[in-house]
């Protein structure tokens, strides 16, 4: 059973269009990222889903025939910007939210979790003495209880130190294990390459990639060569074939035209730099999202200017 | 709509309100008011300021001083001091003649001066014409129509920097004008030293309407009634409505606004509609003034038994003390929570907190034109417009005069379907405003989202 269905959504905000006729599948039990710029319509599109902002046309159904109303005590929400009350101790707050979902005691629940990510013994202190990272995590603990079908998490790595992110991290994994789906938004490339078993792109509006990373890089081709080259690669840029060169700093990804023949890339790469590892690999998740949003962007500085 | 969520918003923002400084200071301050000013009344009443007034008099008709200088003996002499504790519980009068001078402003400048140095309390001007109801045409001639009130010579002028309603002021009318008219009358020739009795007024009491007891079917006596029971009782029950209707529903406002620019509402919103998260919000807000409620009614009572005029209570307004102040508290609530879901800043709620006030504010401005006449056209309209329904009709109905009976319902019935409307309109307003942020929408805008 798919655990989101949005069919045909298009949503507008005076003369803007957030979203426009987006159609996507979540299966159940998977973790699908959502990718795009800042303001192309990922947030609104999560919105949607947790029924904070209602279509102006089309359908979003939940869990088969579920409509989103109907589903809150079904869904975690994560929002972008988050907020707690600071007055209020991390045990009463998590309680609140989890009775505000359940409608029952979550005294359990709070204590487990609590206790997974190292937090009990501030259960009886008010948010507004903890740090950052542990506010993050007493938010991140507050969608979970009680644990939820569908955990929707907007930006839930971002301004998180590498040892929460962690935690977080493994707690979402460990969700997803016991049949949680989880749609979580990021501009983490890699975090999205690793962690996620979908990946669907946005941009203006407009759904420009979906499926698993395997099937969108094919589409894509063995177009990227990655060069290590110690002593630099000298001026490749102007050679037949490369149509963009990245300085990763240990290594260079070039990306070829259609129909360049690798090889001859290489021959004119040891004519001018000593390599000592050259491989053919398919294009990341970060190149593809830059071929896609990068012209825009230019597209905007050329307006600018 | 899902209760429980509407009963876990309500229990949260409850608990977080009561147990805020501000309301626990509320707490204290109310009874304070209340039981603490009557408290203080009574005090003063056993503690009176037992000083001597003194008060000059410049009496241009030369028939008023000597009366009232006599008036003014005979009360200290009555009066001065408690029979049975002979402790002194009233000031003495003591009144000091200052013959008229030629230049009578320089004369009134240096009088003046003297109550401002509290030589004296006030002074008296009683016109050179007092003794005549109308002003000669000139000092010899025959009188010609009614003297302009404004007259310095027909009139007796009362100076004073002390408040307009002081306790000197009142007495001085009664000694003055029998000054008057006996002076009128020795003119005539008739002496009535002899009968003093023909300038004795009748005293007129205030009574309630005779009622037959229901028990046992005789006429039951009526009661005194005094100006308290006219205005007071009225006036202080419309207060306290007011009171706790502001103290419930003017936090609202705020609290929306700051869970609004703390980011708080979205995590709510994943979990609650927007009516649910606004109905929690205002069944807080209610629970809070009813709480706060028990408290200014508990000093109310507290006041009108250190007064010893609870009897002038009409207990049958309580349910409609509360009736009211559940309608009022909820249309207040959900007009602040949509107004508090426009605003970005807390700076925007204050700027738009005088709009939410206006409902309680406006019946304040009309209470004294209401308590004249009660049951007059403008009373009786402005009591069925619903948001001045539940301050102006239960003021008139704590009048004595009362209020036909099928006011209260009709205005009742009003109430309930502007807080319905209300509360719908205002949940459409939160819906579409909560999110957004930059700045506040326009009226029109909101009349559009309401609608």
């Amino acid at each position: 059973m798919d655990a989101v269905q949005i069919s045909h959504v298009t949503r507008t905000f005076g003369e803007v269009t957030a979203v426009d006729d987006l159609s996507l599948t979540v299966p159940e039990g998977s973790i699908y990222g959502f990718i795009g710029p800042n303001g192309s319509g990922k947030t609104t599109t999560m919105r949607m889903i947790v029924n904070i902002f209602y279509p102006d046309s089309g359908e979003i159904r939940l869990f088969g025939d579920g409509r989103p109303e109907n589903s809150s005590d079904l869904i975690g929400y994560l929002p972008e910007e988050r907020g707690l009350y600071q007055k209020m101790t991390v045990q009463a707050l998590l309680e609140f939210y989890g009775e505000l979902r359940s409608g029952r005691s979550v005294k359990t629940e709070v204590a487990a979790w609590l206790q997974r990510l190292d937090l009990s013994a501030r259960a009886a202190d008010k948010l507004e003495t903890l740090s950052k990272g542990m506010s993050q995590k007493v938010q991140f603990i507050a969608t979970v209880i009680p644990e939820p079908k569908l955990l929707v998490l907007d930006e839930p790595f971002s301004g998180l130190d590498p040892v929460s992110a962690e935690a977080i991290r493994a707690a979402i994994l460990e969700l997803r294990r016991r049949g949680v789906t989880v749609i979580l938004s990021t501009h983490d490339m890699s975090l999205a390459e690793t962690m996620c078993d979908y990946i669907f792109m946005i941009f203006r509006g407009k759904k420009v990639l979906d499926g698993t990373l395997e099937s969108i890089q094919e589409r894509y081709g063995d177009d990227t060569i990655r060069v290590t080259a110690p002593g630099g690669i000298g001026n490749i840029e102007h050679l037949p074939g490369v149509e963009q060169v990245r300085d990763l700093g240990q290594v260079h990804e070039l990306r070829l035209a259609r129909g360049v023949d690798p090889q001859d890339v290489l021959r004119a790469l040891l004519a001018q730099a000593r390599v000592t590892s050259f491989s053919l690999a398919k294009p990341s998740l970060h190149d593809i999202f830059l071929r896609i949003a990068r012209p825009a962007a230019q597209e905007v500085k050329n307006a600018a200017a | 709509m899902r209760l429980h969520k509407v009963f876990t918003i309500a229990k949260r923002d409850y608990i977080a309100t009561v147990r805020t400084k501000a309301f626990l200071f509320g707490l204290v301050v109310a009874p304070l008011i209340f039981g603490g000013g009557s408290i203080a009344m009574s005090l003063m009443k056993t503690k009176p300021d037992v000083r001597d007034r003194h008060v000059a008099i410049v009496d241009h008709s030369g028939a008023i001083a000597e009366p009232l200088v006599a008036a003014a003996t005979t009360k200290n002499e009555r009066e001065l001091y408690d029979k049975r504790t002979h402790q002194q519980i009233v000031p003495r009068y003591v009144f000091e003649v200052v013959p008229p001078v030629a230049d009578s402003k320089e004369q009134l400048l240096a009088l003046s001066n003297r109550v401002r140095h509290k030589e004296l309390v006030a002074f008296l001007e009683v016109g050179k014409f007092a003794l005549r109801p109308t002003k000669p045409s000139d000092d010899n001639g025959p009188a010609l129509g009614v003297a302009p009130k404004t007259d310095p010579d027909t009139r007796v002028s009362y100076y004073t920097n002390a408040s307009g309603i002081d306790e000197m002021r009142g007495w001085l009318s009664g000694p003055i004008n029998d000054g008057v008219r006996l002076a009128r009358l020795a003119q005539l020739g008739i002496d009535i030293r002899q009968n003093k009795e023909l300038l004795t007024a009748a005293p007129i009491e205030g009574l309630s309407l005779l009622e037959r007891d229901p028990k046992t079917g005789a006429v039951q006596e009526a009661r005194k009634r005094s100006e308290l029971e006219g205005f007071f009782v009225p006036f202080a029950v419309a207060m306290i409505l007011a009171m706790i209707v502001m103290v419930g529903s003017a936090p609202m406002l705020q609290n929306v606004t700051q869970d609004k620019s703390q980011r708080i509402v979205e995590t709510l919103l994943g979990s609650a509609s927007p009516l649910e998260l606004m109905s929690g919000k205002v069944m807080g807000s209610v629970g809070v003034s009813i709480t706060s409620s028990f408290l200014y009614v508990a000093g109310g009572v507290l006041a009108v038994n250190t007064l010893g005029i609870a009897g002038m209570l009409p207990l049958t307004l309580i349910p409609w003390f509360y009736v009211y102040l559940l309608a009022d508290v909820v249309m207040l609530c959900a007009f602040a929570a949509a107004l508090g879901a426009c605003c970005s800043t807390p700076q925007d709620a204050q700027n738009l907190a005088v709009l939410l006030l206006m409902p309680c504010m406006l019946p304040m401005f009309m209470l004294v034109n209401v308590l004249r006449q009660p049951n007059g056209l403008f009373a009786t309209a402005m009591s069925l417009v619903p948001p001045f329904t539940p301050i102006l009709m239960l003021l008139r109905q704590a009048t004595t005069a009362g209020v036909p009976i099928w006011q209260p319902w009709v205005g009742l019935v009003g109430v309930s379907i502007f807080a319905f409307a209300t509360v719908w309109g205002a949940s459409r307003i939160f819906r579409v405003a909560i999110l957004m942020q930059g700045k506040p929408p326009q009226l029109a805008q909101l009349v559009r989202w309401a609608w």
